[in-house]
């Protein structure tokens, strides 16, 4: 019997990967979760096997359960093992992989397993093209990110075990956590969402986007330099390849070039709509549909008609 | 700290890049070759743990014709350069690199602190720095925003999803940097001249790896395409149509989507 694996910080994102998992192939399921056993019991209703639960103490970085996981990978010697795409989960993965050898798909996508080999598709260039990759592999290690797979429906009669695993101290050591209060931004689940960018030359200018999200009742997004240079809007709001990747029914880009980096952020939105003054920027070939102006003579007047 | 290794990779310019939009392939010849950007910020990490403990910085590097990146890499700051240029490094992949990597790293005798960028720009695979801590037997720390060496240990501040990580790192570490780590400065006219005269050795891939097996890459590419544009396309601006008119057309439009 195969044994696959999924580790991930939230039981949400474990939930998605072990339905991914269960639509992949069969096998014995365990998964490393942080959960409690609330929680854990979800977790097996929703297909996995057994359940791990992670309860780092507060001096104890997450990571550390990655010297656990390499002896006892050894032992279960997992066919796969699929990591949730967090900053932590990405570290752990990748320090898992070389530790056992293995081969690591990064942000995998279309998973599959064709004559004895797993496939799967990444980004790559920063957005400008799709890399196919395979292994044979006796493991094989993949991280995805939130939104790439469904949870299953939950069946309550299925039980299993639910066990708990103690880290290894390693020689980094935790001295705070501070939580940041980013507000609500809620960009991954938004139906409708507004991003600005650097067509907006006046940091005042931004009043037109957000009457125009308010009136959509859209969420306010922005490409990476209204945020990471400008400053102009914290980071959590902007997407592309580093930041976020969302998929609402619709996008207004507005003031937004284009780049390969930001509309891999947008791929999978339902419609994609450009208002930009540059006829020839490459969001007209991105988007279906566009109105080439200034932003600020249509905003108000599409803000209006609302 | 006595020394600090910054790893950066040369990487083509994705801006050079043609599609052909018919075939979806990839045109790569006449493509230029570029410091990978997130790794101006892991150099310049590396600079300013110098200034403050005055360690040996030395650069490393290793892909295919590295050496045409000396000048660039030197001038923003190393001490000198270490450099593999092998046409094996064609097909790549994170153990590839990292195997690689650490055998250079080992051949130098280690480091007190090892400091990689988040991603490169080509694969973007986020892997080479942890990969690297688990082959040196290292400390790994991803997604560093800000570093500090006090005493022999070191501490760093994370930043994660739901804010930031203070750490304590004792012993030899590889960091990750985020580019909110520091602002790299443009390299002076005279660092741009001095960078000539730093020292730069290049090694050959035998003297780091003992076992070639060890390098070859586990991930095969199948393809590489750009990706598949479904979208309509439709201007609706076209022909001169005024603000008002394009908004109608546009509202008409979403409402016929379902998306209004």
């Amino acid at each position: 019997m195969s044994t696959q694996w999924v580790i991930a910080e939230t039981a949400a994102l474990a939930a998605e990967l072990i339905g991914g998992l269960r639509d992949l192939e069969d096998g014995v399921l365990t998964a490393f979760v942080g959960v409690d056993a609330t929680e854990a019991k979800t977790l097996i209703a929703l297909g996995a096997d057994r359940v791990v639960a992670l309860a780092p103490g507060n001096s104890t970085p997450w990571e550390d359960y990655v010297f656990p996981l390499v002896d006892r990978a050894r032992t279960e010697a997992p066919d796969l093992v699929l990591v949730g795409a967090t900053r932590r989960g990405r570290g752990l993965a990748a320090f898992l992989a070389a530790s056992l050898d293995a081969p690591l798909v990064s942000d995998a996508k279309a998973l599959s397993r064709r004559e004895g080999r797993i496939q799967a598709d990444r980004m790559v260039l920063g957005g400008l093209a799709v890399k196919t990759v395979s292994t044979d592999a006796a493991t094989v290690i993949a991280t995805v990110a939130a939104g790439v797979y469904a949870a299953r429906a939950a069946d309550l009669r299925r039980s299993g075990p639910i066990e708990t695993l103690e880290p290894v101290a390693g020689r980094v050591r935790v001295t705070g956590r501070r939580l940041k209060d980013g507000g609500d931004v809620n960009l991954a689940g938004a139906k409708r969402v507004v991003g600005v960018g650097r067509g907006f030359a006046d940091k005042a200018d931004l009043a037109l986007a957000e009457a125009l999200a308010t009136a959509l009742g859209a969420e306010l997004a922005c490409s990476r330099p209204i945020a990471e240079f400008f400053k102009w809007m914290p980071e959590e709001r902007y997407i592309g390849i580093s930041g976020q990747a969302i998929k609402p029914d619709l996008y207004i880009a507005v003031g937004i070039s284009g780049q390969a980096q930001h509309v891999y952020g947008i791929r999978d939105a339902k419609v994609i709509v450009s208002i930009n003054k540059d006829e020839t920027a490459p969001i007209g070939q991105k988007a279906d549909y566009s109105i080439v102006g200034d932003l600020k003579e249509v905003l108000p007047v599409l803000t209006g008609a609302l | 700290m006595k020394r600090v290794i910054v790893c950066y990779k040369w990487v083509p310019d994705g801006a050079d890049i043609r599609i052909d939009e018919r075939t979806r392939t990839l045109a790569m010849d006449g493509v230029s070759w570029t410091l990978n950007d997130f790794d101006r910020n892991a150099i310049e990490a590396g600079v300013q743990i110098k200034a403050a403990t005055g360690c040996d910085l030395i650069g490393v590097t290793a892909g295919v014709d590295t050496e045409a990146s000396g000048k660039d890499a030197l001038s923003r700051g190393l001490d000198s350069l270490y450099y593999l240029s092998d046409q094996a490094m064609a097909d790549a992949d994170s153990r590839t690199t990292s195997e690689v990597l650490a055998g250079m790293i080992g051949r130098l005798g280690g480091a007190d602190l090892v400091i990689c960028s988040e991603a490169s720009d080509d694969e973007y695979a986020q892997q080479t720095g942890p990969r690297l801590a688990a082959l040196l037997g290292y400390s790994s720390v991803t997604c560093v925003s800000a570093l500090s060496p006090s005493g022999e240990s070191l501490s760093a501040s994370r930043k994660l999803e739901e804010g930031v990580e203070d750490v304590e790192i004792a012993g030899p570490a590889v960091v990750s940097v985020v580019p909110d780590i520091n602002q790299p400065p443009f390299p002076s006219v005279k660092q741009i001249l001095g960078a000539k005269k730093k020292p730069s050795q290049a090694v050959a891939l035998a003297e780091v790896v003992g076992d070639m097996d060890r390098i070859r890459p586990q991930l095969r590419t199948d393809s590489l395409l750009a990706p598949e544009v479904s979208r309509k396309r439709v201007s609706l601006s076209a022909g001169g149509v005024g603000a008002a008119d394009a908004v109608a057309g546009l509202l008409k439009a979403l409402a016929a989507e379902g998306v209004l």
